[in-house]
């Protein structure tokens, strides 16, 4: 445990936010009550360096400096942001939250200051305001140059590195105060291979809320080499059939296929305004017995990993699902008081700009009996993902969707030939149902998962042992 | 001394602190923006929002090396602090000699603000009563629509308006106003199996007197869940397919990747050598229109500041411009045209939707989109849909659970129709169209 709270005030002093400041913005936000009321200081910076045509040719650089004001009364929120920290503008902002969710509510008194000491699930040897440039340039220019040397039909080499540091400062009305420190660093490098008149791409990517410590020269060929890989086994992959046929996930990565089928309709503020299709089966049998599912926050280093949530509460290791049986939400100030639970930690926000909501942050499934060979084994024609690129759900239907960039044909227990670029559909409930054999080979995924709800776009991790479908629908048979 | 507040004294004083650090050329803008939500749930307010925001950005050449940054830090001694980081971060790149600001003489506004027109004055004097009577409005009109299978209904209300500035050390210095609205709503029913099937309807428009009435955007928004229920996947196959005019975006939004000049030059691409060959059959053709009235994706100047102007991009199915910034113009050795896409206008057919329909024994119209993907390189896409079957042109189920699949290069081919219907509150405006011997995917 840690307390980075006294130094991320003493950062946020140096913008003038002092303990008067948020008193007086804290006051101005209740004026009209509240049940609840916070200010979320950030504060962050970016760099992004690239590579293209051989060349270290591109560098952005970002600062984002601002305060969201909140004022909850109910279930009803009244949501203001300013980017000039100054007294004046924050106590308008604090005035206009409090004018919008007017209406209701008795005013809210400060109380006594209440802090807490959290976990240190991300400690870095150096903040990457403190790694100069030139010390990310010779990643940069080994990564495209191993990508190179890794096959002779390599083209091109597109290589980029990103990383960050945001801090937090969460003031609220009922005296919480807790400050965050959140690395953040992603490297992503894509090739386009040829092999006579035949043409493909193939990239890879790793993240972490993490140091430059991240980049180990496991991590570093794996990510030359995954993609050079993918690109040399896209060349050679045709489209599968179309249809539906079994459906083997692959350790890891698959775990969008739990992102998409449940993840989002577990998220609370869905259940409790009733448009998720699992609103109603708390407590129900919807999986298998060797299906346990949870939603985790506490994966050092991972991108889901928080210290605290962005609400100011405690994070933790949510059970979703446990042998197949829906025991959780996921919960946020409002949804944890009206169902009268302790909040989850889940209560996040893309940045300032934005008043959090109900969350995931890494979610996986826990290892099964299964050896994953055996289960490849036990279908006689069906597809195995491997890598995926994005999807998608209808949170009250229940239909969901991802796309399978690589793959493999199963045929007679198999890996036959490759496939790819096919979108997967189902539906939750039916596909979780549908999960018979678990592996007993769980991976979390490294890859710079971002999941996005109402315009908010936050990192995730998500993981996945291999596992079997008995049927979904394959996007496949050109 | 104190920094400018107005936005172009703002950008033309960091122009001249990064051309006092040793910077070659550089173009800044400023982003000054304001945006209000209002939401509402069960006959109350769920959630409102109103905020403002002032952004700088800034590219800049240094010795022939490009940088790019950005801030919302806008006191005095940070931004100092900024540029003299954002200068140092450039020295260590190499240079790229393909990097410039475009001619000075290509630059300018093609159309005038007034031309444009995407400033409606109504919002400089919305009010919050105003808007939550909008909100308000439409949420009667959504809840006047329930019946048995209904649970739940949620409605917003969104408008922003903003300037964008920008001036840069060649000469360019201009300013640009534009203001949006939108609103839309959701319900979400009743279904067997504990389904909640969920439709919604949205609209957005540059002035507020261009969205459609309440009561239609209620209609569509039951109608769409209520068709909802009971859906499910036919027999996989080859059907012809009815792209409704609301959702064709995202099939011609394949397109803009294999004709962007950055996937031609990393070799991304099945369209990169296809320029004046046919990639679709004579009902294509596409225009991309900035000079557009009230259009959302008008502007008077592009990416790179050059005066933006009206282009075909496919005429009659063949392809006639590939999109070229300043940048990879000169990578590829290739005249300069746009580096990205403004309005993008189908050219409409001349009969009604329904007729396209009409004569086919089955026929798959397709109202939405669920995930997918396209490939940009071998031009293969696969997308999740939900729609309906149709058959001579009459509805006999609704369709979830499905993808149709294809290939860009390809798929315009097999365009065997458009009809009369541009959707106008977009800016792809795209009318309903017609594919024939399309895969989809179900059981």
């Amino acid at each position: 445990m840690q307390d980075l709270t006294p130094s991320v005030e003493a950062h946020f002093a140096g913008f003038g936010v002092d303990d008067d400041l948020v008193r007086a913005a804290l006051a101005a936000a209740t004026t009209h009550g509240a049940d609840f009321a916070e200010l979320f200081f950030q504060h962050s910076t970016s760099t992004s360096i690239g590579l293209s045509d051989r060349l270290i040719n591109r560098v952005h650089t970002s600062v984002d400096l601002g305060v969201g004001v909140r004022v909850v009364i109910g279930d009803q929120v009244g949501y203001a942001y300013t980017e000039d920290l100054e007294l004046a503008s924050v106590l308008r902002a604090a005035a206009t939250a409090s004018e919008i969710a007017r209406g209701g509510g008795a005013p809210h008194p400060v109380s006594v200051l209440r802090r807490f000491p959290i976990p240190n699930l991300y400690p870095v040897s150096r903040s990457w305001d403190d790694v100069e440039i030139g010390e990310r340039l010779p990643l940069v220019r080994a990564w495209e140059q191993r990508a190179f040397d890794l096959d002779a039909r390599v083209r091109k080499v597109q290589v980029s590195l990103s990383d960050g540091t945001s801090q937090v400062y969460i003031a609220r009305a009922d005296g919480v105060r807790v400050g965050d420190v959140r690395p953040m660093t992603t490297a992503y490098l894509s090739v386009t291979v040829e092999d006579g008149d035949k043409k493909e791409s193939g990239s890879y990517n790793v993240a972490g809320r993490t140091g430059i410590e991240l980049y180990t020269p496991e991590r570093q060929e794996r990510l030359a080499k995954e993609a050079v890989h993918r690109a040399m086994q896209a060349l050679d992959a045709g489209s599968p059939p179309a249809g539906e046929m079994p459906v083997v996930m692959a350790a890891g990565s698959s775990g969008i296929l739990l992102h998409e089928a449940i993840g989002h309709g577990l998220e609370a503020d869905f259940n409790r305004k009733g448009i998720s299709i699992f609103a109603d089966k708390m407590g129900q049998s919807i999986a298998h017995d060797t299906v346990t599912i949870v939603d985790d926050a506490t994966i050092p280093g991972s991108r889901g990993a928080l210290n605290v949530d962005d609400e100011g509460n405690a994070t933790e290791r949510t059970t979703l699902v446990q042998n197949g049986v829906l025991k959780g939400y996921l919960h946020d100030q409002i949804s944890a008081k009206q169902y009268g639970v302790t909040p989850t930690g889940s209560g996040r926000r893309q940045s300032f700009r934005h008043p959090p909501l109900p969350r995931m942050r890494a979610t996986y499934m826990e290892a099964g009996p299964h050896d994953p060979s055996a289960i490849i084994a036990s279908v006689d024609r069906g597809i195995y993902c491997d890598s995926f690129s994005n999807g998608q759900v209808q949170i009250g239907g229940g239909d969901f969707a991802f796309f399978v960039r690589y793959g493999w044909m199963i045929e007679g227990g198999k890996l036959t030939r490759p496939v790819k670029d096919v979108n997967l559909i189902g539906n939750g409930p039916k596909v979780l149902a549908a999960i018979d054999m678990v592996g007993n080979d769980l991976e979390i995924d490294e890859g710079g998962w971002t999941c996005g709800k109402d315009g908010q776009g936050v990192a995730v991790s998500q993981g996945m042992p291999t596992v079997r479908v008995q049927k979904l629908s394959v996007g496949g048979g050109r | 001394m104190t920094l400018p507040q107005n936005a172009i004294d703002l950008a033309a004083h960091v122009v001249a602190r990064a051309k006092a650090l040793g910077v070659d050329e550089i173009s800044v803008g400023v982003s000054e923006s304001t945006n209000t939500e209002i939401s509402r749930r069960e006959q109350r307010v769920e959630q409102a929002s109103s905020s403002s925001t002032r952004r700088l950005g800034l590219s800049l050449l240094l010795d022939g090396r490009w940088s790019t940054h950005s801030t919302s830090d806008l006191r005095e001694d940070a931004l100092d602090v900024f540029l003299r980081r954002a200068v140092d971060a450039t020295r260590w790149l190499e240079p790229d000699p393909d990097r410039a600001l475009a001619p000075a003489e290509l630059c300018g506004r093609g159309t005038s603000e007034g031309a444009l027109d995407h400033y409606d004055r109504t919002w400089d004097t919305l009010s919050a009563d105003d808007r939550a009577d909008w909100a308000k409005r439409l949420e009667e009109a959504v809840l006047a629509r329930k019946d048995d299978r209904f649970i739940s209904a949620s409605v917003d209300f969104s408008d922003g308006g903003g300037k964008h500035t920008q001036v840069t050390s060649n000469g360019f210095s201009d300013a640009t106003e534009d203001a949006w609205f939108s609103f839309g709503g959701s319900v979400t029913l009743s279904d067997e199996g504990g389904r909640r099937p969920e439709g919604s309807s949205h609209y957005g428009a540059r002035y507020l007197s261009d969205l459609p009435p309440v009561e239609r955007v209620a209609e569509e928004a039951h109608r769409r869940a209520h068709e909802a229920i009971g859906s499910g996947p036919i027999e996989s196959g080859r059907y012809p397919m009815i792209l409704a005019n609301r959702v064709a975006g995202r099939i011609l939004g394949t397109l803009a990747g294999p004709i962007d000049g950055g996937s031609i030059h990393h070799g991304r691409t099945c369209l990169g050598d296809r320029l004046n060959t046919a990639i679709g059959s004579e009902h294509l053709t596409l225009i991309d229109d900035p000079t557009i009235p009230r259009g959302l994706g008008s502007t008077p100047w592009d990416d790179d500041l050059m005066v933006a102007r009206p282009r075909v991009v496919i005429e009659k199915g063949v392809l006639r411009m590939h999109y070229l910034s300043t940048y990879y113009a000169r990578k590829l050795g290739r005249p300069v045209t746009t580096g990205s896409a403004s309005n993008w206008v189908v050219s409409p057919g001349p009969r009604d939707p329904a007729e396209l329909s009409r004569a086919l024994p089955k026929a798959i119209l397709v109202t939405g989109w669920l995930g997918g993907n396209a490939n940009p390189v071998t031009g293969d896409f696969s997308y999740g849909i939900r729609g309906k079957l149709l058959e001579y042109g009459e509805p006999t189920k609704g369709l979830s659970e499905m993808n149709v699949t294809g290939n860009i290069a390809t798929i315009f081919h097999q365009l065997a129709e458009v009809a009369n219907d541009p959707w106008m509150w977009s800016s792809t405006r795209s009318p309903t169209m017609l594919f024939h011997d399309v895969q989809f995917s179900g059981t």
